[in-house]
């Protein structure tokens, strides 16, 4: 329980992380960036969408998927054993994705975005919560 | 309250809001047990689907108060709740954090209120 807590804690810093930084793209408006200045150049950057659609948005679906399927394993509704290994599988697949959108930012566009780095520092400790837990089955 | 803590208390009562949600979804019956005999009688329907519809409430107003919208609104809503919840629980060893989310829901309330609201309460320059 203080697993599914945790996952369902840091899920919704997601939501309510994506869903600013999806606010302030469509009403036109600078995030507020605390560290740096650079968090635009990111944003705005060729690998902010994958295909057609915005990463925020992406990252908004995550974080929508894995709080549903949180609070299904705790109410226990469903298939239990499909949804702990879908949420496994989404946790780990969004934890490689952030390595590799840290080193975008690291590397190749050569600027920090501290909203997407808390949201890979996210996305991490979620990835951690679930291999340190043993309840997440 | 500047922008960034009233952010960090906005989520943080979002997540509380819709966590004890979930749980009183998951024994609505148990959380019925909360409830004071007078405040049983008064009920329309089961306790059971009181506390479901309670669950719900909990979960509407926290999806407000984490996507930020209509946030004065839902604040209003869980300030109005928590009230009841006061009075129908009693007192009991778990009241003090009622009563500091109801601190943190009015705080959210006065911070989030419209200016068309907060003028007629408050005297604005």
């Amino acid at each position: 329980m203080t697993a599914q807590a945790l996952l369902f804690t840091l899920s919704c810093i997601g939501i309510s992380e994506t869903v600013y930084l999806i606010k302030k793209r469509l009403s036109l408006q600078k995030p507020f960036c605390p560290i740096g200045e650079n968090c635009l150049a990111v944003l705005e950057s060729k690998y902010s969408r994958v295909f057609i659609v915005p990463n925020d948005i992406l990252g908004l679906l995550f974080y929508i998927f894995t709080s549903v399927i949180t609070v299904l394993l705790v109410i226990g509704v469903g298939p239990l054993l499909m949804l702990s290994i879908a949420m496994k599988i989404m946790v780990i697949s969004g934890s490689l994705l952030s390595v590799f959108f840290t080193y975008l930012q690291f590397k190749v566009i050569k600027a920090w975005c501290v909203w997407c780095l808390i949201s890979a520092c996210t996305i991490w400790l979620m990835g951690v919560t679930i291999l340190l837990s043993d309840s997440i089955k | 309250m500047s922008k960034v803590s009233f952010h960090i208390l906005r989520v943080g009562m979002a997540v509380t809001f819709i966590w004890i949600g979930v749980l009183i979804l998951k024994s609505p019956e148990s959380w019925g047990g909360y409830l004071q005999p007078w405040a049983v009688k008064l009920l329309p329907f089961g306790i059971s689907q009181a506390m479901i519809s309670t669950a719900l409430l909990d979960i509407i107003i926290g999806v407000f108060l984490l996507v930020d919208w209509l946030t004065w609104l839902a604040a209003s809503l869980g300030t109005i709740h928590l009230i009841i919840v006061l009075l129908v629980s009693g007192i009991s060893d778990i009241t003090i954090r009622d009563i500091g989310l109801l601190a943190g829901t009015i705080a959210i309330l006065i911070d989030s209120l419209p200016f068309y609201f907060k003028r007629l309460f408050i005297k604005l320059p």
